[in-house]
């Protein structure tokens, strides 16, 4: 993937963070974007991108929410390079395989801020919450979808519909 | 998850190169996670000071935007139900919904400063009514970004509320937005009192979404539905703003009580936000803080 996008779905990453966290409906649709770009990036089998997209994805993130900045870059960081693994070596596929993947790395991404928040803030070490769950469930649940809307063969439905409408 | 494809060059799929540069990040995340030194007069770290200054503008944008469309959306719904009733007056609404889009946004603003303002004329000090502009809930961790920063006069420490209740305090404070940490949070704590027994105790967030009043005897004669309010003893909150109610008390360790307690604020439907005046103690900590950097 090349540099000039992988900055167009940050920049998309950190509008669409703004975007839900003003409307009243978020609670709704708590999904982890910068998460979902640097899944996006590993899916390449880039193992550098990945990572420095991680770190980039979780600074934004820290800057915007996180008392200390870097806690979310970390986590990001490693979740780049161990979803760039899962993407090369391990030969799975589908909308669900990915959403699982997802849903995993959003609550290990949760794990690894809790334990750094406890190790440099002394914050009680708090990670399966509802809220936790319910955003990596969503996060999942996102992630299949744009992966079902990419494999989707767009070009062959949109001619047989034409061919349809013709006869 | 598909292979990668074959354009993929052997060079960037190397996992040594790419394990190196993890490596590297993660070092430098540790340095400069350790090197976040508090800023003058205790606004928080000098480096989300600025990542807050910077973004302000994009966010209060993209935060008006969203506002916008939140309010365009609950108009529509509106309307549509109106729809049956009112036909001719809904066509003329959806025409110049377009032309008005971005003035009713402020319009709906302004309105709900107002009755915000309005209904938190009891509250002591209240400096205005603020939006949120994104809310964060991360291993225990809640924030908020609210739109308004040093250039509205937020101050770190500035008690934030709804009518209802206490809400949080400021903690960063950038030039347009700042960054609060709600009550709910697992590392904030403020003095309370029961308003019926006038016992005072330390409530604090559990990070789960609820609260716990510690420090309250044994021999206290608490129940449930008891208000608690902020009792003014912790330098940062004003005294006699509602907490919330007690939602119920076991027998914790054995000198004191487990009070659950359940928020008055609804923290699931913060949109705006009153601004309280940060009390004396925490100016005065700021000016010490900003004498001492000097």
């Amino acid at each position: 993937m090349k540099a000039g996008r992988v900055a167009l779905l940050l920049a998309a990453a950190a509008v669409l963070e703004l975007f839900v966290g003003r409307s009243p409906y978020r609670a709704f649709l708590p999904v982890d974007w910068f998460l979902l770009v640097t899944a996006m990036v590993a899916r390449s089998g880039d193992f550098v991108r990945a990572v420095v997209t991680g770190a980039i994805a979780g600074t934004l993130e820290d800057a915007l929410s996180q008392p200390l900045i870097g806690m979310n870059a970390f986590a990001k960081a490693m979740l780049g390079y161990a979803l760039t693994i899962v993407s090369v070596r391990v030969v799975f596929g589908g909308a669900f395989a990915v959403g699982a993947a997802l849903f995993v790395a959003s609550i290990a991404n949760e794990a690894i801020v809790a334990l750094l928040a406890a190790l440099l803030a002394q914050s009680p070490v708090v990670i399966l919450t509802r809220g936790a769950l319910w955003r990596a469930a969503a996060t999942g649940i996102a992630g299949g979808a744009l992966e079902s809307a990419w494999n989707f063969p767009w070009r062959d439905w949109w001619q047989r519909r034409r061919l349809r409408r013709l006869r | 998850m598909r292979p990668p494809n074959t354009r993929v060059e052997i060079a960037a799929v190397n996992p040594r190169r790419g394990g190196a540069v993890l490596v590297t990040i993660l070092v430098a995340c540790v340095l400069v996670l350790s090197a976040q030194a508090p800023a003058r007069g205790g606004r928080g770290s000098v480096l989300q000071s600025w990542f807050l200054s910077l973004s302000a503008p994009v966010a209060a944008g993209v935060g008006g935007v969203s506002h916008g469309v939140s309010g365009t959306i609950a108009n529509t719904v509106g309307l549509f139900d109106a729809r049956a009733e009112n036909e001719r007056l809904r066509r003329e609404l959806d025409a110049r919904e377009r032309e008005l889009f971005r003035l009713r946004a402020e319009a709906a603003q302004s309105a709900e400063d107002r009755r915000l303002l309005g209904a938190g004329s009891a509250l002591p000090g209240v400096v205005g009514s603020v939006p949120i502009l994104l809310l964060e809930h991360r291993a225990g961790a809640q924030s908020v970004l609210i739109g308004a920063g040093s250039a509205e006069g937020v101050a770190p420490g500035s008690p934030l509320a709804v009518p209802a209740g206490l809400v949080g305090r400021v903690v960063t404070v950038g030039r347009g937005i700042s960054r609060a940490q709600l009550l709910l949070d697992a590392s904030a704590a403020a003095g309370a009192r029961i308003a019926r027994t006038g016992e005072l105790g330390v409530v604090r967030g559990d990070g789960h979404g609820a609260l716990v009043l510690n420090n309250i005897a044994t021999t206290s004669s608490v129940a449930r539905g008891d208000l608690v309010e902020s009792a003014g003893i912790d330098g940062i909150y004003p005294r006699g703003v509602p907490i919330g109610r007690v939602e119920s008390v076991a027998r914790g360790s054995k000198l004191f009580l487990e009070v659950r307690v359940t928020p008055s604020a609804d923290f699931s439907r913060l949109t705006d936000v009153l601004l309280l005046a940060p009390s004396p103690a925490t100016k005065e900590g700021a000016e010490a803080g900003r004498s001492a950097s000097r």
